[in-house]
């Protein structure tokens, strides 16, 4: 897709992605002439294809790890797959804009909401998690959580995993 | 106003060069392997896969660099069949190494990644509704990163078991349009060859990949007393569907029961039972294959 502002007749460039809202994502784009901004929002389907083709709007700051798109969208893993190191890839020419898995934030809000409520804290924490693994790192401390009655993940919780996820 | 055409990039993004990224990941990976064979059916319970895994092991036992892809991303099977399933997924210098089985091949399925044996493949999504909008493109992508993210090393022959249905086998060649050619697994049932004619034609007639010829699996069955063959169904169709599309015809697998039983069991069937009947029968498609690419 390109993107053209009409009263310049110039070709808009990609500014940033705006924070996922229910799996749709905003793209906003910017005319480098006149400045004027407009916000491109996705829907939930077309921002889940542009995810499954692992591509990324603004380009690809770093080289995608190893297996990425599966490790990192892939439902209930083996814990295996949690614990694995990826090797470090290194860079090839980089996108210009540095915005790394933006989609796959998009997705991070499980659709359901009667699970374990997460505190500010873990939440922070989980943050620092790998980008390619947080979906499953979390997945997997909400099935602890509520296996174990947890109503509330906290650090302590996470705490009682982190064995298994190398937090 | 200009058009589409007169814009030079997409403002940055560059999803084309993303996509042409990934397309030379995948051609250097596989630029080490000789042969790519996909195995495909165009109907299901045929015993594509089982035929797959022996295949893979008796070119292994002839000595070959053998590796498989389980293409079936949502009934994934080879890894069971091969005896590799609890294997850890664990990552080299380069990608992701696969498993291995007893005879030395090579595997990759995504039964490796799947949590146990009751979890089925589902996508992290906001919503799984509508997912047939995004699904099939997510499993190419998964077969695309099992192609140029595992570490396959030097390969003589890297075959890929297809799911049923003729619709992969378009993709599939959309990523390797090299690929070196397709085996065509039949019953000899009408409607299953009914089926496998489709999978023949969008083969050779609309893809232009070569195919190496047809197998017929369950052909018959061997008395294991008295040695007497008996069909299992009415004969000849196959020989009739290859003179009509002028393929070979590599071989025809008597039925034999320890072929299941072997592969519920992870251990293969060319391996244990290579001298019976159906075990010289593979490794007479093995050397079909080979010929077809010496």
């Amino acid at each position: 897709m390109k993107f053209l502002c009409l009263e310049c007749n110039t070709a808009m460039e990609f500014k940033e992605t705006a924070t996922p809202d229910q799996g749709s994502l905003t793209a906003i784009f910017e005319c480098p002439d006149c400045f004027a901004e407009f916000a491109m929002h996705m829907n939930p389907w077309e921002t889940q294809m542009l995810k499954s083709l692992d591509v990324q709007l603004g380009g690809k700051s770093e080289a995608a790890q190893p297996m990425q798109m599966v490790r990192s969208f892939l439902n209930q893993q083996s814990p295996d797959n949690l614990t694995a190191e990826a090797p470090t890839v290194s860079v090839e020419g980089g996108g210009k804009c540095p915005f790394t898995s933006v989609v796959a934030e998009a997705f991070q809000e499980p659709a359901e909401t009667t699970g374990p409520v997460w505190t500010p804290d873990a939440l922070a924490r989980l943050e620092r998690v790998p980008s390619f693994v947080r979906s499953m790192a979390k997945t997997g401390i909400e099935e602890f959580a509520r296996e174990n009655g947890h109503t509330e993940i906290t650090t302590e919780v996470m705490d009682s995993v982190r064995g298994n996820f190398g937090m | 106003m200009k058009t589409y055409k007169d814009l030079p990039d997409d403002g940055g993004s560059n999803i084309v060069g993303q996509v042409t990224q990934q397309v030379n990941r995948l051609q250097k990976r596989l630029a080490s392997v000789r042969h790519t064979v996909a195995i495909m059916s165009g109907k299901g319970g045929v015993g594509k896969s089982s035929v797959t895994a022996n295949l893979a092991s008796a070119l292994g036992l002839r000595g070959h660099n053998v590796g498989v892809i389980d293409a079936d991303i949502n009934g994934p099977s080879i890894a069971k069949m091969m005896g590799v399933r609890g294997q850890r997924i664990d990552y080299g210098d380069d990608g992701v190494k696969p498993a291995l089985s007893p005879l030395g091949v090579k595997v990759m399925s995504m039964d490796l990644f799947l949590k146990d044996d009751e979890t089925p493949v589902l996508w992290e999504a906001q919503t799984q509704k509508d997912a047939f909008t995004w699904r099939g493109t997510m499993e190419m992508s998964a077969l695309r990163e099992f192609l140029s993210d595992t570490e396959w090393g030097t390969l003589d022959y890297l075959l890929i078991d297809l799911p049923p249905g003729t619709d992969r086998l378009p993709n599939l060649v959309d990523l390797l349009p090299n690929l070196g050619g397709t085996v065509v697994v039949t019953i000899p049932s009408g409607v299953s060859q009914l089926v496998v004619k489709k999978s023949l034609t969008m083969a050779k007639k609309l893809l232009n990949a070569p195919v190496i010829g047809v197998v017929e699996n369950m052909a018959a069955y061997v008395c294991a007393d008295c040695g007497k063959t008996e069909d299992l169904f009415p004969s000849g169709h196959t020989e009739e569907m290859v003179r009509q599309f002028d393929v070979s015809l590599l071989g025809k697998i008597p039925f034999d029961p320890r072929i299941s039983i072997a592969a519920d069991e992870g251990s293969v069937f060319v391996d244990q039972y290579g001298d019976t009947p159906a075990g010289q029968t593979f490794f007479g498609i093995t050397d079909n294959i080979r010929t077809f690419f010496e």
